[in-house]
């Protein structure tokens, strides 16, 4: 995916096992690219779109991908789209799901004390190396090197989108257009994968997201949101060290 | 993803008030699907202005809590002016409707809704909002992980997040 994936295992555990846990993770993100990849000519989702493979044919992972699109394009009214592009492109599903994955499997085979970190989208459970709730930054969307909310967290998930990386490559399906209006939109939840897309709707959305996100905290998903002109809003639940 | 719960919302609402047009004024054509009972008979003859309220914005909006027996009486239909039904208490707090007639018909139709307490299940739009806050500076210090906007990988060599890995190597 060209995502830099961070992992820690805090687990009190033997380093081989550790080592292995960290592996089998790895070999799983690989599969992901392998399959959702839209960069990699022979990947199935590239396959599909070309039309080699059918619906019926689609692998379990593939199904539940596209399934899951769907239900959030509904969700978002459209904002979410894993067609925005103009060709199928699931990938901002499929970020926070691999993930999401990646930590389920970690739990079962006995790390319950661990965060992945794929790009700034964070899953995590337990508790730190300290014994302590996992601390998280949200970075700053101007200066790179600072924060503008720290989070502390023991099973959840951290979203966060914006346009201070990679500039405007979040497109606004009303318009047509890049999206404006908001910088940075941190989503946090129980399960990453919507996490995920619900701070990349948002962004979609620009100013009205700001209340869409509001919405959102009765389902359980806080969030934190800078504009472009530098104001901050955070939903009440947001759960933010003290 | 809830979406039953706004749906049901909708429907306990509209069950619990009335629906109907006891007018002899002809409402408009399509605007509002429900145009409201009002009962004229208790509210004042005379128009009164309308104080601004929460704007009825979900689908039951139209249909509003009055009397079905009021009518009124003359012929002649309303004057212009706006006109507040009776106020009806309900569970989760009053309901009033208010309609604005203009050049002898109805124009517009309103109600107020509850917006406080636990009133807020009904109208549960009404208190999900954030909160403005000043945008802070934080060094980072003693966090575990960063989450911002998808790296590049060339940033990612400066980034928060790879001091962490580094430091934890």
């Amino acid at each position: 995916m060209g995502t830099v994936v961070s992992i820690e295992l805090a687990d009190d555990l033997p380093a081989d096992v550790l080592s292995g846990l960290i592996g089998d993770t790895c070999a799983w993100l690989h599969e992901v690219d392998q399959r959702f990849s839209t960069y990699r000519e022979d990947s199935e989702v590239n396959r599909f779109q070309r039309g080699e493979i059918v619906l019926d044919d689609l692998s379990p992972d593939m199904r539940h991908v596209l399934d899951a699109c769907a239900d959030l394009w509904r969700f978002t009214d459209g904002y979410f789209d894993a067609y925005a592009t103009g060709s199928l492109d699931p990938s901002g599903y499929v970020k926070g799901w691999s993930v999401e994955v990646a930590s389920a499997r970690l739990a079962r085979a006995g790390s319950t004390r661990h965060y992945l970190n794929a790009g700034g989208d964070i899953r995590m459970r337990g508790l730190n190396s300290d014994a302590q709730p996992w601390r998280i930054g949200i970075r700053h969307p101007w200066e790179a090197d600072k924060l503008s909310w720290v989070l502390t967290v023991t099973d959840g998930a951290v979203a966060t989108s914006g346009t201070y990386e990679r500039g405007e490559h979040v497109w606004n399906p009303r318009t047509g257009k890049p999206a404006r209006g908001l910088r940075s939109v941190t989503v946090v939840g129980a399960d990453l994968s919507v996490a995920d897309a619900y701070a990349t709707a948002a962004l979609a959305m620009g100013e009205a997201g700001i209340g869409w996100l509001a919405k959102l905290a009765a389902d359980g998903y806080e969030s934190a949101v800078v504009t472009d002109d530098g104001r901050a809003f955070s939903s009440t639940g947001l759960p933010a060290a003290v | 993803m809830r979406r039953s719960t706004a749906a049901a919302v909708g429907t306990l609402t509209g069950a619990a008030l009335i629906v109907g047009v006891r007018l002899s004024v002809t409402p408009p054509a399509a605007t509002v699907a429900a145009p409201p009972a009002v009962d004229l008979a208790n509210s004042g003859a005379s128009p009164e202005p309308t104080g601004s309220k929460a704007p009825a914005k979900k689908k039951p909006a139209e249909q509003t809590a009055g009397k079905t027996g009021g009518a009124a009486g003359s012929g002649s239909g309303l004057r212009d002016g706006v006109y507040k039904g009776k106020a009806a208490d309900y569970a989760y707090g009053t309901i009033q409707v208010s309609i604005k007639v203009d050049g002898g018909k109805i124009t517009a139709a309103d109600a107020t809704y509850p917006v406080n307490g636990n009133s807020g299940t009904i109208n549960p739009n009404a208190i999900a909002k954030l909160k403005q806050e000043t945008l802070k500076v934080k060094t980072a210090k003693e966090i575990d992980a960063v989450s911002g906007a998808t790296l590049t990988s060339a940033s990612y060599k400066q980034s928060l997040q790879a001091a962490l890995d580094a430091a934890g190597a």
